[in-house]
């Protein structure tokens, strides 16, 4: 059991890969946003990859134990200490019941993870226990960490003093921009050549109206196709507007002219075209990136976007580990 | 992966992303992780370390080929009357704080009946009744339909909102392009909003039979009918699913039979003016 202090700006309950298997009924994945970071936090403690843990947004929490357990911290640094002294990350830490563990701003990155040897064990709610803040349900009630509230750990084999190899962490930008990679479409053929150039060669910066839903990119504006301003009527007038249709998770979502990347728990349908993809392996650089920051977009394939995905799926395992 | 079936919105192409999802599920086709079809499209989630972009497509293709013509298609389809006022004041009230915070628009049931071509909103409100809705998909927001009207002379379009809105009330009903929607919770949302039915269209807390199996009320093949009603009659019923004395106006007794529906669209004259 772990006593919440403080429960800092924004700290859920996540699992990995999330609720996954729901898209047709409107659920989101949920899940970490840098699932890379988390996957490793888990491997620490000596979990499953996916175990739930939790994900703490900018400003971190603050908890007392209420058992021995083992713990790890990876992801944005948030200066963690356990009874005032710091503490390393990316390592496995012994805890005693009645220590307590502190996070404060993050300094370097966005997201910061916590993990527990056997997991967080609150109630799975379809088959996940990540949280979906915006409907309410999964996590501790369906929202983000409140101050009083207990949260049930799991009980594991963690080992403490296990490290992450330096070369298996991803290496979080400390000059303010990011360069994130974009598969091309679905409906890249809405937006004219232009478009497209402007788009890769523009700086875009993540606007403070960004959460887990989507995030806003504020830059210059768009121009469009013959398709996009001739077409039938149902899909609407403007030249963003789609006949309804699904949306994949990272899709660059064209609403009029704001450019918004749905995350992971963003819409799974709507009517409104999708330029580009970020990919999977491209998520934990949205998760380590603070409003404010500055974005550029790399078109790769769609082979590219799978070696990439499955090179993370790689270092994400016991082999990371000395 | 996206597949695009067609570019505009009809009974046949819902129901080939339909008979697709169907399919893929039946076939336990490797490497899919979950399906999302829509009015003409599908979405794949996939999983590529066991299937490559290629070889799926491929295998999509073939199976598209497969599917069987819509015209033998018989299904079971409830039939839900909602309560609805329209022109409500809480959705005039959502359009207004958009104009006072984001940007000034016309007001959407006054927009859509000028770009429609009809004389006012009263006459966009028979129109919009007058129909029943074809549940094509869910999506967007857990529980949310996406449908279609299924008489084509109540067919009107609309643009959606650029830029999105931030907030929209829980049971509003909107429209863009040519699809209807009825927002479950409160969300943002980019369609024209012009009216609000009281009755729950998702419970976490399953308070009611319809929910006993799924949180979310709808699933494609059902049909919708919206009855315009008073504020006072949307207070009563708001009142009664407060309490949990609500009782669903649905009819699960029949079948929707697409070859007698595509008879029945032979006998009139789709543009004509109702």
């Amino acid at each position: 059991m772990l006593e919440v202090i403080q429960p800092g700006l924004e700290t859920s309950v996540q699992d990995y890969p999330g609720r996954i298997g729901y898209w047709n009924q409107g659920f989101p994945p949920s899940g970490p946003m840098d699932s890379w970071s988390f996957r490793l936090a888990n491997i620490l403690v000596g979990n499953e990859p996916g175990e739930a843990g939790f994900e703490c947004q900018f400003n971190g929490p603050t908890l007392k134990f209420g058992v021995d357990t083992v713990i790890a911290v990876t992801g944005a640094n948030m200066n963690p200490k356990i009874d005032e002294k710091p503490i390393p990350m990316w390592e496995s830490i012994a805890v005693k019941t009645g220590q307590v563990l502190q996070l404060s701003f993050a300094t370097t990155g966005a997201r910061t993870y916590i993990t527990f040897a056997g997991g967080i064990k609150t109630e799975p709610w379809l088959d996940s226990r990540s949280t979906f803040h915006k409907a309410g349900v999964g996590g501790m009630e369906g929202n983000a960490l409140k101050k009083g509230q207990s949260v049930p750990l799991g009980t594991g084999q963690g080992k403490p003093g296990r490290k992450v190899k330096e070369d298996c962490k991803p290496v979080i930008s400390t000059n303010k921009t990011w360069v994130i990679d974009v598969v091309v479409g679905p409906n890249d053929d809405w937006v004219d050549e232009e478009g497209h150039q402007r788009f890769l060669t523009s700086d875009w910066k993540l606007s403070a109206k960004s959460d887990r839903t989507g995030f806003r990119l504020d830059g210059p504006d768009w121009t469009f196709t013959n398709k996009a301003h001739n077409k039938s009527p149902e899909h609407g007038a403007e030249p963003s507007n789609i006949i309804d249709q699904g949306y994949p998770v990272g899709a660059i979502n064209l609403a009029g002219q704001t450019p918004i990347i749905l995350v992971n728990d963003g819409p799974s349908m709507g009517g409104f075209i999708n330029p580009y993809t970020v990919p999977s392996s491209s998520f934990w650089k949205l998760g380590q990136s603070k409003p404010g920051e500055i974005y550029h977009f790399n078109t790769i394939s769609v082979d590219e976007a799978n070696e990439a995905a499955m090179k993370i799926r790689q270092i994400c395992s016991e082999s990371s580990i000395i | 992966m996206l597949i695009e079936f067609g570019d505009e919105m009809n009974l046949e192409l819902n129901f080939m992303g339909q008979g697709l999802a169907a399919a893929v599920e039946e076939n336990k086709t490797k490497g899919v992780v979950e399906t999302a079809p829509c009015f003409a499209s599908m979405l794949i989630h996939y999983d590529p370390e066991i299937i490559r972009f290629e070889n799926l497509k491929a295998q999509m293709k073939e199976m598209i080929g497969s599917l069987g013509p819509s015209g033998d298609i018989e299904l079971d389809s409830r039939l839900f009357y909602f309560p609805t006022v329209y022109l409500d004041p809480w959705t005039k009230e959502c359009v207004e704080d958009y104009c006072e915070k984001i940007t000034k628009k016309v007001w959407d049931p006054v927009f859509i009946a000028e770009l429609n071509g009809l004389a006012d909103e009263h006459e966009f409100v028979r129109v919009h009744s007058r129909t029943e809705y074809w549940v094509a998909a869910l999506g967007f927001w857990p529980g949310l339909p996406f449908m279609m009207p299924l008489d084509p002379r109540c067919m009107i379009t609309a643009p959606k909102y650029n830029p999105p809105r931030t907030w929209t009330p829980q049971g509003a009903v909107g429209m863009g392009g040519a699809s209807t929607a009825i927002y479950p919770v409160a969300t943002p949302g980019g369609y024209q909003i012009f009216g609000r039915i009281p009755v729950p269209i998702w419970d976490t807390e399953r308070r009611f039979p319809q929910f006993e199996n799924s949180i979310c009320l709808f699933q494609p093949g059902d049909r919708v009918k919206f009855v315009p009603c008073s504020v006072e009659e949307f207070e009563y019923v708001e009142q009664q699913v407060k309490d949990g004395t609500y009782v669903f106006n649905v009819v699960e007794y029949q079948k929707f039979s697409v070859g007698n529906y595509k008879q029945w669209l032979t006998t009139f004259d789709k543009n004509q003016k109702i």
